[in-house]
């Protein structure tokens, strides 16, 4: 047998190489040394973040290994995302790491930075074998994470619930992935684009196992993306995780399953996006799962008394917002999906900030926390309340210019097919369940300003976590006023994925 | 495919081999039943366990210990798996591959060396 | 030869055991072995695909699966164990302190 040698351009992977030998430095250094200092690993996590930064900055555009690995602009955005969120969320832990962790800091961020790593290699696979060898490498580490504090009911709970979604889930998705290799003949995702269509049109008979397939990835992922009906675990394992790990989740995991979920429906079951090809069309049941997501989630979330599953079912809605997006599937709509997912970094990673200072004084997640809490810790409230006024897409902040842009995708389709007219409904839909969105975000900020009684309890901050908020507020602004370069970035994602603009 | 009748001949030979199989255990079975004594008491029931008489029921709870060595072994079990196709391969692929598995062999004793550094080998 | 049909529908039915299992068993335990049951599952269908297409695509797929399979199973029983330390139980019913 010939063996015919990949070409393997190990420089393209030297972000992830760097960052996965640094994880291994931190658990080594936090093994070896003796007296542990509080912060060095936290410290070092978060210089380690930012080297990976540099050198992806450095990083060229091609492929590698034969053709496993691929370095685009999709790839590179997602990246920044994933090293963005990790950073946040590394930054928002010191208080935890001083209250709770005492033993295990190093494992802590050995773990997010190889979650960071698989993210990553999730967002450059280039075929489903990576594919789903970066989903397993970036959610393994978050069971751990979810239940990081094994003595505390609560996060043990979060983990095992965690756990089994996950571990099931990611058996759906592989099952799903086997039949779309059986159909394909590869795994190559650019090739089974032109395979599956072949596929298709010679054999009029495998439309049951291309449905089978198609329903069974969509739900291996909708679990990861928190989609409705598989979004149940969110909110319990929000509350139960520790906060920096339920940000994490929050941000890191979703985009990564966006990702995901792009590769495999945009590139490789490009073809059945269209209603002419129904039942094999993804797109209008993908729609569906995204109303789900919008209605369900604003509307639960206004009955939540405890902030971290509020913000989990805040999530819920904000994945059915991105969903439009990709359902839009032009390039206007790629571009959303990417700067929507940004801004969302900035103003979740944010509050999950927030949330987590206010918890390392308190010890409490509860709504009622947060009554009077603007003349005890003015900054705290101020920001905070910026976070959530993102969320809800309130201008000038940068949640703002997401939501637009995804509704603009959104009415651009419709505009262009007369067989995506109920994409209409969509962007109706979504508009309207943004005023629910601006109830329960606003009840917050009432809660903080207009309490009677001013609050009993006056947070402290750390350096870190001041920075994170900060980082988070300059980024909502800055972005919401002046969205063009990172739009202008964004906007590679649709020719990474071959949609021509 | 090659013709129906090749394949089910093919068939008939992998019959044959299961009811032979299962016949030659049942034969031996009623054979050794034939010529042995019969001759039960109760000691003979009870679970052998190197001569000593049995303390307490076999169904107990497993110390916890036991769960870290079998995971201590999973590492370097999974790892055979890659190992036997690089093995198989090895003349093809030469050095560059040899590099690839020492790295990934050093990965998988940064594992032993934490497990090792956190004190899980050691049998308190 | 067996024809690939016949795998895909061994696959489908341990898949389906799998499935059921893990929606309707309580035993955290069994659910994993559900689990491991659907990945199975999983990998014999790839493996059939593999061998009819004839690409080896599959084959590593399946080795890589079973690495997954592996790390899955040392962390969840993991947890299992910590969860059992400070519950007494793994019945998954009995998990419900965050409720919806």
């Amino acid at each position: 047998m010939e063996f015919a040698f990949p070409e393997y351009n190990l420089r393209l992977m030297a972000p992830e190489i760097f960052l996965f030998l640094w994880a291994l430095l931190i658990i080594a250094y936090d093994v070896l040394t003796k007296r542990k200092s509080e912060t060095t690993a936290g410290y070092l996590a978060l210089a380690g973040l930012m080297i990976t930064g540099l050198i992806l900055g450095f990083t060229g555009t091609g492929h590698g290994f034969g053709n496993m690995f691929v370095s685009d602009t999709a790839a590179k955005f997602f990246k920044i995302i994933f090293l963005g969120s990790a950073f946040m969320a590394i930054g928002s832990s010191f208080g935890i790491m001083r209250e709770k962790i005492v033993n295990h800091r190093g494992e802590f961020y050995g773990l997010i930075l190889f979650s960071t790593v698989g993210m990553m290699f999730l967002s450059s696979s280039n075929e489903l074998l990576s594919l789903y060898i970066g989903l397993e490498l970036t959610t393994i580490p978050l069971f751990v994470l979810a239940a990081f504090f094994k003595d505390d009911k609560l996060s043990v709970e979060a983990g095992i619930k965690y756990f089994i979604v996950g571990a099931f889930s990611s058996a759906l998705l592989l099952y799903g992935i086997s039949f779309l290799y059986g159909l394909s003949g590869t795994t190559d995702l650019v090739q089974m684009k032109i395979n599956i269509a072949i596929t298709h049109l010679t054999f009029q008979n495998i439309g049951v196992i291309l449905i089978l397939a198609i329903v069974l990835v969509v739900a291996g992922i909708g679990f990861k993306l928190s989609l409705p009906p598989f979004h149940q675990w969110v909110p319990d394992v929000y509350q139960g995780s520790p906060t920096p790990v339920a940000a994490f989740l929050s941000v890191g995991s979703k985009a990564a399953g966006l990702i995901a979920f792009a590769k495999i429906f945009v590139n490789g079951l490009f073809a059945f996006h269209h209603p002419d090809m129904a039942p094999n069309d993804w797109g209008r049941l993908v729609a569906l799962l995204a109303v789900a997501a919008m209605i369900l989630g604003n509307t639960v979330a206004i009955r939540q008394t405890n902030i971290k599953r509020m913000l989990g079912y805040s999530s819920i809605a904000q994945v059915g917002y991105i969903m439009i997006g990709i359902v839009a599937m032009n390039a206007l709509g790629m571009a959303a999906m990417g700067f929507y997912i940004f801004a969302y970094m900035f103003a979740n990673m944010g509050a999950f900030a927030a949330v987590a200072i206010v918890e390392d004084k308190t010890g409490s997640c509860e709504i009622s926390t947060y009554s009077g809490l603007a003349r005890t810790s003015p900054l705290l409230s101020a920001t905070f309340a910026v976070f959530l006024l993102s969320l809800a897409g309130i201008p000038p902040l940068a949640g703002f210019m997401a939501k637009f842009y995804i509704f603009a995708a959104g009415i651009q389709a419709a505009q262009h097919d007369p067989g995506l007219y109920w994409m209409y409904w969509l962007v109706g839909i979504a508009l309207l369940t943004t005023v629910f969105a601006i109830y329960y975000y606003a009840n917050i900020i009432k809660q903080m300003y207009f309490a009677k009684e001013p609050s009993p309890h006056k947070v402290t901050y750390n350096f870190p976590a001041l920075t994170v908020l900060l980082i988070g507020l300059a980024g909502l602004f800055v972005f919401g006023i002046y969205p063009e370069p990172v739009l202008h970035f964004a906007s590679g994602i649709a020719s990474s994925f071959g949609i021509i603009p | 495919m090659e013709g129906t009748a090749n394949s089910m001949s093919e068939y008939l030979s992998v019959l044959i081999f299961i009811f032979v199989g299962i016949g030659s255990v049942l034969f031996t079975f009623f054979l050794s039943r034939l010529i042995r004594p019969h001759n039960p008491y109760k000691e003979k029931s009870i679970p052998y366990e190197c001569a000593e008489l049995p303390i307490g029921d076999s169904w107990f709870k497993f110390n916890n210990r036991f769960y870290i060595f079998a995971l201590m072994f999973v590492i370097f079990d999974v790892e055979v798996v890659f190992l036997f196709p690089w093995a198989v391969a090895f003349g093809e692929l030469g050095l560059f591959a040899l590099v690839e598995m020492i790295i990934f062999i050093l990965i998988l004793f940064f594992g032993l060396f934490y497990a090792w550094r956190k004190g899980a080998l050691k049998w308190v | 030869m067996v024809p690939v049909s016949a795998y895909l529908i061994v696959a489908i039915v341990l898949f389906g055991i799998g499935t059921v299992g893990v929606l309707i068993s309580r035993n955290m335990i069994v659910m994993f072995m559900c689990i491991e049951l659907m990945l199975n599952a999983a990998n014999l269908a790839l493996i059939a695909f593999s061998r009819s297409l004839e690409v080896m695509d599959g084959h590593a797929f399946v080795f890589l699966v079973l690495t997954v399979a592996a790390a899955e199973a040392a962390v969840g029983l993991a947890i299992v164990l910590a969860i059992y330390r400070n519950r007494e139980t793994i019945n998954i019913d009995r998990f419900s302190i965050l409720k919806w």
